[in-house]
C-alpha cells in the first residue's frame, strides 16, 4: 500500500478492482464504511457480484482479464476531459510531479500492439532503448505538455484508441455503467479530492498483471491521487504478513530491502552496482531542479547487508564477501512456476516448503503434484499435515511408486511464537507468544537456527570454496535464538560502538555499519527500543487524518503515506486543506504532520539548485506515467489472456502479451470451442488460502463445508443444472468435482456481441484435513506475467457439466 | 437502562464473524452441514447455533441487491417465551436480556411455539434436552462487556449500547440518508418492541422477517397457556408433534436436495 488501512476513510471515491475486499479483507470495510458515511462513493469492478459489490454504489461487471481495456478507457476519458476542463484537474501536479512533460526518444514507435523489435518473447535492446527519454542525463521537458514527443502527447495518442465503445465491447461492461464509473472516479482529479484504488490478486494474477497495476498508477497520477490522504494504489495483501515476507525477500529476484539478486555476469560488487545502482536523472525546465535519487545510496545498503550476514569476515579487501552470495543465471526463471518446471524435468532434487502448500496452491496442481514425485527429498514445515506433505498418498497414486523421502517439521502457529508481522500498510507490529506450541512443534526461527547450527558444524572442517558461504556466515544467537535479537540485527548496528543505528541515513558503504534490511532501519533504536511494540492510540497528526504514528512503526522511517511530498503544491500548501499529510513548512520547524519524504523545503521556497523533486525513489525525481523499465513496453496495452474466449484481440492484431511466461511442463492449452466459459479462481471469507488452517477448524467447516463453484442461472439452464447439483468443471489440464451454487450474482456479459459466462472456482480444498474436496488449481495453467511470472490464476477457459 | 443492539444491514458485509464469535464465546458445538447450493450454513438456528446470517438475493425494480441479515433472539421487551413458560424458566433481566434457567426447564417447548421469531431451539440429540438460544451474552453484559458477536463485527454493522440511544441513532441514520434506508426500525414496535433493532435498505418482509403488530404476543398466549393446565399439556404435546413433523419435513426436503446430487 502507498497509504494504509485507516487512511481509506479519507477517500472521496474508492474503486475496488480485482479485489473482493468485503470477503477477503473484511476489516478494510470498517474504513470503507467510514468513508461512505462521509459521502464517499464506492465503485466495485469485478466479473462477479460479490459481497463487495453488494455494498457498492456502482457495480461494474467486467470480463476477467479485461482490466487494461477498462482502465485504458478511463485514461482516455481523463485526457479528453482535461483538454476541455483543465480547471477540474490538478495540472500542476501532472506537469511538475510526473514525467508527463518529458521528451521521449524520437525512435519510439508503437505498431499494432507491439512496441518495437521483438524476438522469442523479448524486446531487443534497441526497442528497449527507444522507450527511454531522449536524454537520460538531463532530459528536456515541456511543462506545457504540447510537444508531440512528450509523454503526455504519446499517452494521448496511445489511449485515444480506447474509446468507450471499443472498451465495453472488450470488457462486457454495460456502457451506461461504464460512463458512470468514469465520471465518478475521475471527479477525484479536482484539487482537494482524493480517490483510492484497492486491488488484490484479481489484478495481478494475469499474464499482464504488472501492466494492470501500471495502468492504475497512470490513472492515479493523472488525477493527482498519489501521495495524498485518501488516495494511492493500495495492494490488499492476501495474508497478514505478505508485505513483511516480500520486504524480507521471499521472492527469487530480490534480497532484503528490495536489493537486486546478484547475477553471474556481475563479477564483483562494483560490477553489480554498475548494473543495479541508478544514476540521477536531472530534468530540465521543471520548477524542481534537484533529484535526490535515493537509490544512489545502493552501496551503503548492500554493504551493510553483507556486514549483517558475514560479520567480521566481510571486509573492504574481500569485497565484503560479495562473492559468497549465490548468483542467478539471468536466463533462468527462479519463480514458483519456473521452479516447478525444473522439478518436472528432474533438475531439482530437494524442496523445502515452509508454510507453503503448492499441491493445492500452485497452478496446474496435477502437474505440480507429479513434479514433487521427481524429488529425492521434501521437507514440509507446517502447523498441519498438508496436501504437499501427503502428496505421495494422494487419491489415484500408489505410495510404493513414489521414491521421494518426506520430512515433516511441526511448526508453531502464529499465536505460539513471538515476532513481528508487517501489514499491507507497511506497519510492523510486534506479536507476543500467547500459548506454548503443542508437542514438538517449534517456532520457524528455532527450526531454522537448529538447521544452520548443524550445517555449520558439518562444514566447519571442510576447507572448500563451496562451503565458505556457510563457514563465514555470521550466526551467533547463542543457546536460544530470539526474535528480539533478529529484530535488532535487521535494524542494524554501528561497528564502532556496537550500538543500534538510528536510521538508514546513518548507514555507510565502508563496512562500518550493518543492517539486515535497510528499509527496517529505525525500527529498533537505542533511544526508543523496539518501536514495533508501540501502542500509542492518540492520533498526533495536526489535522487528525488517522495517521496514529505512535502505533507500532512503519517503514520507511515511520512514514505512513508514501510519496507525501507530492501532497503539497510547489509553495508547500496541501492540495487538500481538510486532509493534509504534511503541512506548515517553516525553516526551523521543518514540516508538520507525517514524516516527509525527504525533508526538503517546498520547491518554490528552496534556493535554486536545491529545489528537490518529490518522488525521491525515482532517479528523475518525478513519478513515472511512462515506465520504460518493464518487459513488455512503456505503456500498458490490452492483450487477451493466454486462454481467451475471443478469436481476436479487439484492440490490435497482437492477441497475447508477447513477453508472457508460458510453461512447457504438462501445460495443455484449451480452446473456446471445447471450453467456452471463463473460469476464475478466488477465496471465500470462511477459508484461507490452501485451506489447511481453516479446513481443520470445525466452526469454519460448518459454515463452508464443501468445495463449490458458482455460476449464473443462464449457464445453469443451458447445461441442465440445478442449484446444489454436483458438477464437473473441466479445462485442458484437468477436471474437478464440486457443488454448484447457481446464483443471480453471476450474469452473462455481452462481449463483442456474444454472451460470455464466468464460472467461479474456489481454491481452498484438497485431500488432507477435516473437510476435503477437489482443488480449484487442478484447472489452472502454468503461464505467468511477463515481469513477475505470477500465475494467470484469474482467467482460463473451462466448461461445466452435471457430474 | 435496557441494553440493545442495532443491526444496520446497509453496513453488514456478511462476513459471519459474528456467527463464529458466538460459538467461540459460548463454546457451542459445530454442526455437520453440507453445501446445498447456498453460502448460508448451518441451515437454521438450533441448540448449537444461536445466531446465523441470512443472505437474500433480491432482484427488484431498483436493480439487484444482496442483503445480509443476522438472526438471533430479539430479546423482546415483553417476551412471549417467558409468558408461555409454565415453570418460569425464562427471565427478562433489567439489562434487557431474556435469559433462561436450564435447570427449571421441563422440556415442554411452549416457548418454541410462542416465540413469534421462531428462536428457541431444542437439543434434540441430547439425552436430557434443554431449550437453548442466544443469551445476549448475559455473562459478558454483567461484566460490562459488549456481546461477543458485536465485538467481532468488523464493519460497524452491529452496535451495542442503550436501547433508547440506539433507537435514536437508527432514526438519525434513516433521516440523514433517506435514500439508503426504508423508513422502518424493525424491533421498535414489533411484538411490543425488542432490544435488538434493525435498519435496512429493503422492506423487512423481503428478507423473511415476520410482519408483526405492536401488540405484545404474550397477550394472546397468556390465557391459553395459563388457564387450564391440562389443556396446555395436551396443546404442548400437540405442538411438539407439529414441530417434530415440520422439522422432519425440512430434513426430508434437505435430504432430497442432497440425494439428487448423487444421480
Ligand atoms: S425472540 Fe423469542 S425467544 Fe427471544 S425473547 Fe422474544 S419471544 Fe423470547
Ligand atoms: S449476543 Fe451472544 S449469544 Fe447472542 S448471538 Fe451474540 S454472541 Fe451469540
Ligand atoms: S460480523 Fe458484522 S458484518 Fe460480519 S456478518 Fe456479522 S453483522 Fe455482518
Amino acid at each position: 500500500m502507498t497509504n494504509h488501512w485507516i487512511d481509506i476513510r479519507n477517500s472521496d471515491c474508492i474503486m475496488i478492482i480485482g479485489s473482493n475486499a468485503a470477503e477477503n479483507h473484511p476489516i478494510s470495510f470498517k474504513w470503507v464504511a467510514e468513508a461512505m458515511e462521509r459521502g464517499a462513493k464506492l465503485i466495485h469492478v469485478d466479473p462477479r457480484f460479490s459481497r463487495t459489490s453488494a455494498k457498492a454504489h456502482i457495480y461494474a461487471p467486467l470480463r476477467s482479464g479485461a482490466d487494461i481495456a477498462f482502465i485504458g478507457g478511463m485514461i482516455n476519458y481523463v485526457l479528453t476531459d482535461m483538454d476541455k476542463h483543465p480547471e477540474n484537474y490538478t495540472m500542476e501536479y501532472l506537469r511538475q510531479y510526473t514525467n508527463a512533460a518529458f521528451i521521449v526518444n524520437s525512435d519510439y514507435g508503437f505498431n499494432d500492439g507491439i512496441f518495437g523489435e521483438i524476438q522469442d518473447g523479448r524486446y531487443s535492446e534497441a526497442a528497449r532503448n527507444s522507450w527511454k527519454y531522449a536524454d537520460m542525463n538531463t532530459p528536456a521537458t515541456d511543462p506545457a505538455l504540447k510537444d508531440p514527443r512528450c509523454v503526455f502527447q504519446l499517452l494521448k495518442k496511445h489511449y485515444a484508441r480506447y474509446d468507450a465503445d471499443t472498451v465495453c465491447r472488450i470488457t462486457g461492461t454495460p456502457s451506461e455503467v461504464y460512463s458512470e464509473v468514469m465520471r465518478t472516479f475521475c471527479e477525484t482529479g479536482r484539487r482537494g479530492k482524493a480517490g483510492t484504488i484497492m486491488y488484490a490478486m484479481g489484478a495481478t494474477q494475469h499474464t499482464y498483471g504488472t501492466q494492470n497495476i501500471r495502468s492504475y498508477a497512470i490513472l492515479q497520477l493523472l488525477l493527482g491521487n498519489i501521495g495524498v490522504a485518501g488516495g494511492g494504489i493500495n495492494a490488499l495483501r492476501g495474508t497478514s504478513n505478505v508485505q513483511g515476507s516480500t520486504d524480507m525477500a521471499l521472492l527469487s529476484h530480490i534480497l532484503p530491502g528490495y536489493l537486486s539478486v546478484p547475477n553471474d555476469q556481475d563479477g564483483n560488487l562494483e560490477g553489480y552496482l554498475k548494473r543495479v545502482r541508478p544514476a540521477a536523472i536531472s530534468p530540465r525546465n521543471l520548477a524542481g531542479d534537484k533529484s535526490l535519487n535515493w537509490w544512489g545510496n545502493y552501496k551503503k545498503y548492500m554493504v551493510s547487508l553483507l556486514k549483517a550476514w558475514y560479520g567480521e569476515a566481510a571486509t573492504a579487501d574481500n569485497d565484503f564477501c560479495f562473492s559468497l552470495l549465490p548468483k542467478a543465471d539471468p536466463k533462468v526463471n527462479y519463480t514458483h512456476i519456473g521452479m516447478f518446471e525444473a522439478m518436472g524435468e528432474g533438475r531439482i532434487k530437494g524442496l523445502w516448503c515452509w508454510g507453503q502448500n503448492p499441491a493445492v496452491g500452485g497452478p496446474n496442481a496435477t502437474g505440480e503434484r507429479e513434479a514433487l514425485g521427481n524429488l529425492d527429498w521434501l521437507v514440509s514445515a507446517d502447523i498441519w499435515l498438508n496436501e504437499t506433505a501427503e502428496f505421495w498418498k494422494r487419491p489415484g497414486v500408489k505410495p510404493a511408486d513414489i521414491d521421494t523421502e518426506v520430512f515433516i517439521l511441526p511448526a508453531a502457529a502464529s499465536y505460539e511464537k513471538e515476532g513481528s508481522i508487517t501489514n499491507s500498510g507497511r506497519w510492523v507490529q510486534w506479536r507476543y507468544r500467547a500459548a506454548e506450541p503443542p508437542g514438538k512443534a517449534m517456532a520457524d526461527l528455532e527450526l531454522m537456527d537448529l538447521i544452520v547450527v548443524k550445517l555449520k558444524e558439518l562444514y566447519a572442517k571442510e576447507e572448500t570454496p563451496q562451503s565458505e558461504g556457510i563457514r563465514k556466515l555470521s550466526w551467533d544467537y547463542g543457546d536460544r535464538i530470539t526474535a528480539d535479537a533478529v529484530a535488532r540485527e535487521i535494524n542494524g548496528y554501528s561497528g564502532a560502538t556496537g550500538k543500534l543505528i538510528g536510521g538508514f541515513g546513518a548507514l555507510s558503504d565502508d563496512g562500518s555499519t550493518s543492517s539486515g534490511n535497510w528499509i527496517y532501519c529505525n525500527m529498533y533504536t537505542e533511544a526508543e527500543g523496539n518501536k514495533a511494540k508501540r501502542r500509542g492510540t492518540v492520533d498526533g497528526h495536526p489535522a487528525k487524518i488517522g495517521l496514529y504514528s505512535d502505533w507500532a512503526w512503519c517503514w520507511p522511517m515511520n512514514r505512513r503515506i508514501l510519496y507525501n511530498r507530492a501532497s503539497v503544491d510547489l509553495d508547500g500548501r496541501p492540495w487538500d486543506d481538510e486532509h493534509p499529510v504534511i503541512l506548515r513548512y517553516e525553516p526551523e520547524m521543518k514540516w508538520q504532520g507525517d514524516v516527509p519524504d525527504g525533508g526538503a523545503a517546498p520547491v518554490n521556497k528552496a534556493p535554486r539548485g536545491n529545489r528537490q523533486l518529490p518522488f525521491i525513489m525515482e532517479p528523475e525525481g518525478v513519478a513515472r506515467i511512462w515506465g520504460f523499465g518493464r518487459a513488455e513496453g512503456p505503456l500498458p496495452e490490452a492483450y487477451e489472456p493466454w486462454e481467451s474466449p475471443l478469436k481476436k484481440n479487439l484492440m490490435s492484431g497482437t492477441m497475447y502479451n508477447p513477453c508472457a511466461f508460458v510453461g512447457a511442463y504438462r501445460n495443455e492449452r484449451g480452446t473456446p470451442d471445447k471450453y467456452p466459459c471463463i473460469g476464475t479462481t478466488y477465496r471465500c471469507t470462511e477459508h484461507w488460502q490452501t485451506g489447511i488452517m481453516t479446513r481443520n477448524l470445525p466452526w469454519l467447516v460448518e459454515m463452508m463445508p464443501d468445495m463449490y463453484i458458482e455460476l449464473g442461472e443462464d449457464l445453469a439452464k443451458a447445461r441442465g443444472l440445478k442449484n446444489g447439483d454436483r458438477v464437473t468443471v473441466s479445462t485442458a489440464r484437468g477436471e474437478i468435482s464440486a457443488v454448484a451454487l447457481v446464483t443471480k450474482r453471476f450474469k452473462p456479459l455481452l462481449v463483442d456481441g456474444t454472451a460470455v459466462h464466468h464460472i467461479g472456482v474456489l481454491i481452498h480444498w484438497g485431500y488432507s484435513g477435516k473437510s476435503t474436496g477437489d482443488s480449484g488449481n487442478v484447472l489452472t495453467a502454468h503461464v505467468g506475467d511477463a515481469n513477475t511470472t505470477i500465475p494467470e490464476f484469474k482467467t482460463f477457459l473451462c466448461d461445466v457439466r452435471r457430474a | 437502562m435496557s441494553k440493545g443492539v442495532l443491526f444496520d444491514a446497509t453496513k453488514c458485509i456478511g462476513c459471519r464473524a459474528c456467527q463464529v464469535a458466538c460459538k467461540s464465546w459460548n463454546e457451542n458445538r459445530s454442526e455437520d452441514t453440507a453445501n446445498r447450493g447456498t453460502a448460508e450454513n448451518p441451515p437454521h438456528l438450533s441448540a448449537d447455533t444461536w445466531t446465523k446470517m441470512r443472505f437474500t438475493e433480491i432482484e427488484g425494480k431498483d436493480g439487484f441487491q444482496w442483503v445480509f441479515t443476522k438472526l438471533q433472539c430479539m430479546h423482546c421487551e415483553h417476551p412471549a417465551c417467558a409468558t408461555a413458560c409454565i415453570v418460569g424458566a425464562f427471565e427478562k433481566t433489567k439489562e434487557g436480556a431474556v435469559v433462561y434457567d436450564a435447570k427449571k426447564c421441563i422440556g415442554c417447548r411452549y416457548c418454541m411455539v410462542a416465540c413469534p421469531f421462531g428462536v428457541p431451539a431444542f437439543e434434540w440429540d441430547r439425552p436430557i434436552p434443554y431449550i437453548r438460544k442466544c443469551t445476549f451474552c448475559f455473562d459478558r453484559l454483567k461484566g460490562g462487556m459488549a456481546p461477543s458477536c458485536a465485538t467481532a463485527c468488523p464493519s460497524g454493522a452491529l452496535s451495542f449500547g442503550d436501547r433508547a440511544e440506539l433507537l435514536a441513532e437508527a432514526k438519525r441514520r434513516i433521516e440523514t440518508a433517506p435514500a439508503r434506508y426504508v423508513p422502518h426500525v424493525y424491533g421498535e414496535k414489533e411484538a411490543g418492541g425488542t432490544c435488538w433493532l434493525y435498519i435496512s435498505s429493503v422492506p423487512f418482509e423481503s428478507v423473511g422477517f415476520p410482519k408483526l403488530g405492536p401488540e405484545r404476543m404474550s397477550v394472546f398466549s397468556d390465557p391459553l397457556m395459563h388457564a387450564v393446565p391440562p389443556v396446555a399439556v395436551v396443546v404442548a404435546g400437540l405442538m411438539t408433534g407439529i414441530y417434530w413433523f415440520s422439522k422432519r419435513r425440512e430434513k426430508i426436503a434437505a435430504h432430497e436436495d442432497i440425494s439428487e446430487e448423487k444421480e
